[in-house]
């Protein structure tokens, strides 16, 4: 048994690793839960932005930040362009799974003829930069990432809870028929929802290049546990998909100091089964 | 004329299910669609709140040619739908289906009164405000549905089915309150199987059979007649 400063180690890098799954969760959540469009190609936008960050910082110099003032605005209009696709070929669920995978791969294809199948690797000064809390370290850009994805997962939900377009999509996905009778003109809100989604692959994707070590094929890497998350963070549901993003992410770090690094992968699926088996009131 | 409606085909697919038919609502008045299961009353009810898109005919509300209008923008026009079925926003509490139902910027500015005059007809919805309408009773259901309408303080409101599945006590509530929804100012068109309920509120009515109109007029005249007292009175 790991000592228990081992432990609550593991339990902060997981927690704080999780806030990436739920950052990455909450644009799919979004776009599957209220536009009923599984769209895979967020992980291949993630990676884009991440690449150009590096890009823009590693040769022309620029801070992330820039960076991500720059990229998040093109990614919003990315998917508003992907969904103008979706809408003209009225693409449902399941082609939506098909037709996204095709775009992602095609993404993929398209950054490892650019920047080849290397790794690279982003360094920034915020890299090694942490705080102290006793006994443990935590890192500044970790800590950033999980307070960025909590303020955009608490803005999202309250948008969506209080706002007469967040209420109007939430109906439209209940019922899109009754919704525009009521004057919903749900084709406007999906092209800014889709927009969003975008966008919030844009902001994960900043936080990939600055934690991440880049390779065409890691677009792939988060693929199983980041649905696990967004099931069990309810679709549609941001909050949600930030709180299991940090629970998975610390069930995974405790797995791996507990048993073993390889136990990792099995432990967010393993956590789905659980929830689904148990099928508390909540979900 | 306040809804006119002429020479409507409407049909899913290939098979329309509702032919040539012409219908007139004026202000302030209560029509009655009535007829068997199947005839095409929802159909046609579903292409005038815009939810279903005619082949032919010409539909007009307050004189605008609604022919062209896309689905959302019906509402705007001042029609409302009290749909089959109901169909609320189920995972959505009642409070926010009402304001739904004054989602467009016109309706929105009078958001906290029109939510006083639907708690007004409905006391019970204020308490329940809070809770998912999928969770309410079918005779709350039906309340928050029509309160959803009344919200985008409409000049016509359209009711499919009302009575549809409700206990007999809250059946006649709901007549009730269908007759104070024409008293305070808005048409109504109401699609009806229970005919005996559906011809004594209204004021005028058209007999709605495998999607053509087959007879309209008074209510009172259209009861003198034996086909009709013997298809839909049994008598």
């Amino acid at each position: 048994m790991p000592s228990a400063t081992l432990l609550g180690q593991a339990l902060i890098s997981g927690v704080l690793a999780g806030g990436l799954y739920g950052l990455l969760a909450m644009g799919l959540s979004l776009s599957w839960g209220l536009l009923r469009l599984v769209n895979l190609s967020h992980f291949a936008l993630a990676f884009l932005a991440a690449y150009l960050v590096y890009e823009l910082g590693t040769n022309y110099h620029v801070e992330p930040w820039w960076s991500a003032a720059l990229i998040v605005p093109a990614m919003f209009a990315i998917g508003v362009a992907q969904h103008w696709l979706f809408d003209k070929f009225k693409v449902n669920e399941l082609a939506s799974l098909l037709i996204t995978f095709s775009f992602a791969i095609i993404l993929e294809v398209g950054i490892q003829l650019y920047w080849t199948a290397d790794f690279r690797r982003y360094e920034t000064e915020y890299a090694t930069r942490s705080l102290k809390a006793g006994p443990f370290y935590i890192p500044i850009l970790d800590l950033t990432l999980c307070l960025v994805a909590g303020a955009l997962a608490w803005g999202t939900w309250l948008w969506l809870r209080c706002t007469y377009v967040g209420k109007a999509l939430r109906a439209a996905a209940e019922d899109p028929g009754i919704a525009a009778a009521y004057g919903v003109d749900h084709k406007k809100l999906a092209y800014l929802l889709s927009g969003i989604g975008a966008a919030y692959a844009g902001i994960a994707g900043t936080f990939i290049a600055l934690i991440a070590t880049l390779a065409p094929a890691q677009i792939w890497a988060y693929l199983g546990v980041v649905f696990a998350v967004v099931i069990i963070g309810r679709l549609g549901n941001p909050l949600g998909a930030l709180l299991a993003g940090l629970l998975i992410g610390a069930s995974e770090s405790i797995a791996m100091a507990v048993l073993a690094p390889a136990w990792a992968p099995v432990v967010s699926f393993s956590v789905l089964i659980a929830i689904l088996l148990w099928d508390p009131e909540w979900l | 004329m306040l809804l006119e409606a002429r020479n409507l085909h409407i049909g899913y697919g290939d098979a329309p299910a509702v032919w040539d038919v012409s219908l007139d609502v004026d202000g302030g008045e209560i029509v009655s669609v009535i007829g068997p299961n199947g005839a095409g009353k929802t159909t046609l009810i579903n292409a005038i709140a815009g939810m279903l898109r005619s082949r032919r005919g010409t539909l007009r509300f307050d004189g605008a040619d609604m022919t062209r209008v896309s689905a959302h923008a019906y509402c705007g026009h001042g029609i409302a739908l009290v749909p089959e079925g109901r169909r609320l926003f189920a995972k959505m509490s009642v409070e926010e289906n009402l304001e739904l139902g004054c989602y467009l910027p016109a309706a929105r500015v009078a958001r906290a009164q029109s939510l006083d005059r639907v708690y007004g007809l409905f006391p019970i919805l204020r308490d329940k405000r809070r809770q998912l309408a999928g969770e309410l009773s079918g005779g709350q259901q039906q309340m928050v549905a029509i309160g959803r309408a009344l919200m985008a303080r409409p000049r016509i409101v359209l009711f499919d089915e009302p009575s549809l599945g409700l206990a007999p006590t809250i059946v006649d509530d709901m007549f009730e309150i269908i007759a104070r929804v024409r008293a305070e100012g808005a048409a109504v068109l109401l699609v009806e199987q229970n005919v005996l309920k559906a011809l004594e509120i209204a004021d005028r009515a058209y007999v709605l059979e495998q999607g053509r109109i087959v007879a309209q007029g008074l209510p009172a005249d259209l009861l003198k007649q034996p086909q009709i007292r013997e298809a839909y009175l049994g008598v």
